[in-house]
């Protein structure tokens, strides 16, 4: 059998947790510039309004 | 009968249409020779090695040549609102889609057929035994690449990127019929009957199947909105 | 309300997923042929069957946008496959490793790899389609559609090593006729995979409520326009 076993067993765990961790950034990152946008968007239709 | 007269219409008008200007029938076939020539250099053209994936080959080169005229199905449509009135005149959509689909694969086929002569001719393939049944496969592999071509020009006919949104979703979609049509090619071309590939003759035949019932539901959703 | 179901769900998978990770590291002892390496499946398989479940979901949740033309059909269906894109990526990246120390390659094209990765390739389309376009409606429309034809492909992967000879395993769950698995070794795959499923539904309303949040932009911005 492949001396790496255990080694590799944690490399895939890693990779899968990784792929967690990366997705839930990138979720959390495009939150964070959605709502930018949304209060500078708002902001500009409430001065337009005045 | 009225519906099939209807996709016949647009079929002609179609096929009238490219035969005026051979636009596409010619810019697609240069292009098969094209790639026919370049493979040439990627694999020494004598070698056994060839006649392993000489079914791959030949459906590689299908399947640039369906991606060069399949984009212009319904783009060609868009100049002077002609896409509006067809939608808005009385033919049911999916009438037009199948007729679109039938010129398409008309031209298509054309193409194929002297494709395959040159690619006979060039890699000394040869397909005296087993014409039929490999004519039977180009058939049915050409219908899916014709219908998922024309529903997704039809699905990407107003976007800016349209030339390479198509191929980027097409393919992928349409990779298991390419698959099996691949497979069984190369196992007819190099002498081998049926048998062992009949799975792949029936995925062929259900993917034709699906798609083309898919196709007729939603392209009314897509073209009328 | 909402913002408490999010924060449970993650509590619960969070929990789920320690009590795996520790049976599975702790408790199971090494498979007799593979090693230690067989234990990816805890992460391989529940990352298949959530991706899966997703694609499914979101096709019957844009079946339900074209039948009604409600866009919160098309705001959980964009969710939903995004999501599930990730878990599916998960499914690949686990067996790819698997493979390099089982087969000895990181990758071999027999059939459920090759419409797996088609499947992935399907949805990364979708999500490049839904980018492409910029009107909502039609944006709704058209992934809609394509959803629909992407799930003809999840059919034959899933088939595939029935209909197939393949490298890949044949099915040992109990639940699909399989042989099952030593004592034991079976049940970490269902609570993950649970773990899994809770995971992927906080995802997906946190996505949902970014896509509300998109949408509301854009009116908003088509309303600066006409002040």
């Amino acid at each position: 059998m492949d001396s790496r076993n255990l080694q590799f067993m944690f490399y895939g765990f890693t990779a899968a947790w990784l792929i967690i961790i990366l997705y839930v950034v990138t979720l959390a990152l495009r939150e964070k510039r959605l709502k930018k946008e949304l209060d500078r968007v708002k902001n500009m239709v409430e001065g337009g309004k005045h | 009968m009225l519906y099939l007269r209807q996709v016949f219409t647009i079929a002609a008008k179609d096929l009238r249409s490219e035969l005026r200007t051979k636009e596409a029938l010619n810019s697609s076939f240069a292009f098969s020779m094209v790639i026919l020539v370049l493979f040439s250099f990627a694999f020494d053209p004598s070698s056994e090695q060839l006649h392993e994936i000489s079914g791959g080959l030949l459906w590689l080169v299908y399947s640039f040549a369906s991606a060069l005229s399949l984009n212009r199905g319904f783009a060609r449509e868009l100049e002077n609102d002609c896409l509006d009135a067809l939608v808005a005149s009385p033919v049911p959509v999916s009438a037009l889609f199948l007729g679109k689909a039938v010129a398409n694969y008309a031209l298509l086929m054309a193409v194929e057929m002297v494709g395959f002569l040159v690619f006979g001719l060039l890699y000394d393939v040869q397909a005296a035994h087993y014409f039929w049944p490999v004519l039977l496969v180009i058939a049915l592999g050409t219908w899916a690449m014709v219908v998922v071509g024309t529903m997704f020009s039809a699905v990407t006919v107003n976007l800016r990127m349209r030339e390479m949104m198509l191929p980027i979703i097409i393919y992928p979609l349409l990779l298991p019929a390419l698959m099996a049509a691949m497979t069984t090619t190369t196992d007819l071309l190099n002498g081998a009957p049926f048998g062992p590939n009949l799975i792949f003759l029936r995925v062929l035949a259900a993917v034709d199947l699906i798609y083309t019932l898919l196709s007729m539901i939603f392209i009314e959703f897509v073209l009328v909105g | 309300m909402r913002n408490k179901a999010i924060v449970l769900l993650a509590l619960i998978s969070a929990t789920l997923l320690i009590y795996v990770l520790a049976r599975v590291f702790f408790v199971l002892p090494d498979e007799l042929n593979q090693g230690a390496i067989y234990r990816i499946i805890y992460f391989h398989v529940p990352g298949a069957i959530t991706g899966f479940t997703g694609f499914v979901t979101a096709m019957i949740a844009a079946g339900f946008y074209l039948a009604t033309g409600d866009l919160k059909y098309d705001r959980f269906s964009a969710a939903v496959t995004e999501v599930s894109l990730a878990f599916a990526s998960i499914n690949l990246v686990t067996g790819m490793v698997w493979a390099r120390i089982i087969w000895g390659v990181w990758w071999a094209w027999d059939m459920r790899l090759t419409t797996m990765l088609i499947c992935w390739l399907i949805y990364a389309g979708y999500l490049m389609l839904r980018r492409a376009v910029e009107e909502p409606t039609k944006r709704a429309k058209l992934s809609a559609v394509f959803s629909f034809f992407g799930c003809i492909d999840i059919g034959i992967v899933w088939k595939s090593i029935e209909w197939w000879n393949t490298q890949h395993p044949q099915p040992v769950l109990s639940i699909r006729d399989g042989g099952g698995m030593a004592p034991g070794m079976e049940a970490p795959i269902y609570i993950n995979l649970v773990a899994l499923l809770c995971l992927s539904a906080c995802m997906i309303m946190v996505r949902m409520r970014q896509e509300a949040m998109s949408n509301e932009i854009d009116s908003l911005r088509r309303t600066a326009h006409t002040i």
